[in-house]
């Protein structure tokens, strides 16, 4: 069995394009959410988002722009920046045995969607002629792969809200278990559209706007109501400790824990024992107690289910202990990326280890007696000593993933 | 008004990083670097601009001069069958 490190990390999220400018923001508690720069936003009762400040021109010739799907943009930006991060060389041999795994909730939905209206709409005769590789699941991980070159295991996951950490954990049994050396991992999502929207209006789980649209999240907050929807993309380069170590290679830490699980239960609605379950299955992987971990980066969607739910959990395996971790929903400033957010919140984690600071759960401004915990209100934690940090990300559908990280001494 | 080939010329350019002077008559897809995804691309792109419909087969488009003949061609057969059934 080998040790898994992690070298390099590159993020295109609504606070951030690069993983510094996303942790300084994090730490100074400045979100990324506000109305909505569309303009179908007049048609929706709920106008707001977290949009990433993302134009395409700025990174890809006029022909990538226009025939590759956001998603699949997003994607390429993060895995380059990680790569370049990692200070990655990988001779031809070395190659074939490293690879991508990828999280997608929707992958080029917004792809389908347009051609849907042009067909429908518009009454156009032809689709564009890549339209089916612009909206397939499986076209981000692809375009890394040719990219890099990397020739070994190339997958896509869809676990819904879970995807990425799913893609990060099965990336690291790989590694783990000798089937790969390098791996690229991480989730992307690009949903923010029309269709999108009105699905997600009727469920009722979206944020109501609040005067101050950017404090519209309130994780663990009696006046919560839910989250905004965000995008971007996350990409972690896993690499084995060896040759990691072997290179000289930078060691952001040591993932040693994945949980993944399903609560076979209820389509939607989050379970106690599931989310439970999850952590535990982590922890024992980790081969550690809970006396170890020293940060949660919670799920946190700020529906007034899970954030009851998951605080449960959370002292269903921590017991007295939960009261003394830090935890927090970051996703009270990068909103929910959906199918990208675990990836997303793994990098936040990394980077709250290596600064040795806690972001903090902004806009819990009413306690909820049933989430009682120590959610980090309003201001971030810093001259911390963090050895250990989990990130939970669970999903519609209760595919549930665990993650936890180490530091590296 | 602008020639067919330089209608061709500027769809060229504004869909694609290229250099203009690559774009000559015998110049083929293949010759200014383009693959055969992109040449489906450009095709529909073509499709559009002159509010033509080309035959999914049995059309030789390899060079930019086919372009010009072939898209000259349905331009004239097209529009006026399209008149005619205005009329």
């Amino acid at each position: 069995m080998r040790r898994v490190a992690i070298t390099g990390m590159g993020i295109v999220s609504p606070i951030g394009n690069n993983c510094e400018e996303f942790f300084s923001n994090l730490a100074a508690g400045r979100s990324g959410i506000r109305r909505m720069s569309s303009d179908f936003a007049d048609q929706l009762s709920i106008k707001i988002a977290a949009e990433a400040d993302f134009e395409a021109e700025t990174y890809f010739s006029k022909k990538t722009a226009r025939t590759m799907d956001r998603v699949s943009q997003f994607a390429m930006v993060a895995a380059a920046q990680a790569w370049q991060d990692a200070a990655l060389e990988l001779p031809g041999e070395e190659k074939r045995r490293a690879g991508v795994y990828l999280g997608t909730g929707m992958g080029g939905a917004r792809t389908l969607e347009d051609s849907y209206v042009q067909l429908l709409k518009q009454n156009v005769r032809r689709l564009h002629p890549l339209t089916v590789v612009m909206v397939m699941n499986n076209a981000a991980a692809s375009y890394i792969s040719m990219a890099h070159g990397l020739k070994g295991p190339c997958l896509t996951f869809s676990t819904a809200c879970s995807s990425s950490s799913v893609a990060i954990g099965e990336a690291f049994r790989l590694i783990k278990h000798g089937y790969a050396d390098v791996m690229l991992a991480g989730g992307t999502e690009s949903l923010l559209t029309y269709g999108i929207f009105k699905s997600w209006e009727s469920i009722g789980t979206l944020a109501l706007e609040a005067e101050d649209a950017s404090t519209s999240c309130k994780p663990f907050s009696k006046d919560r109501t839910g989250f905004v929807l965000g995008e971007g993309a996350a990409i972690l380069v896993l690499e084995s400790m060896d040759r990691a170590k072997k290179r000289g290679a930078r060691i952001y830490g040591e993932l040693v824990g994945y949980g993944s699980t399903a609560d076979a239960d209820h389509i939607t609605k989050p379970s106690v024992e599931g989310q439970a379950n999850t952590m535990e299955a982590a922890l024992e992987e980790a081969g550690i107690g809970t006396d170890a971990v020293d940060y949660i980066n919670a799920h946190g969607t700020a529906t007034v289910a899970n954030d009851i739910v998951e605080t449960q959990a959370i002292k269903k395996v921590f017991g007295q202990r939960a009261y003394e971790i830090p935890i927090s929903s970051t996703k009270s400033m990068h909103g929910h990326l959906l199918g990208a957010a675990g990836a997303v919140e793994l990098v936040a984690s990394v980077l709250a280890l290596k600064h040795q600071t806690v972001p903090p759960t902004m806009n819990l401004t009413m306690p909820d007696p049933e989430c009682d915990l120590d959610y980090v209100p309003g201001k971030a934690r810093t001259g911390l000593d963090l050895k250990t940090v989990m990130s939970n990300s669970f999903a519609f559908g209760g595919t549930n993933a665990v993650l936890i990280v180490k530091k590296h001494e | 008004m602008a020639t067919t080939l330089e209608r061709i010329k500027k769809l060229f350019l504004e869909n694609f990083d290229l250099p203009e002077e690559r774009l000559q008559p015998q110049a083929t897809i293949e010759s200014i670097g383009l693959d055969s995804l992109d040449k489906i691309e450009f095709m529909f792109a073509l499709e559009k601009e002159f509010d033509i419909k080309i035959p999914d087969r049995e059309v030789k488009l390899d060079s930019i001069q086919d372009m010009v003949t072939v898209i000259e061609r349905l331009v004239a057969e097209q529009h006026v069958s399209q008149e005619q059934r205005a009329q």
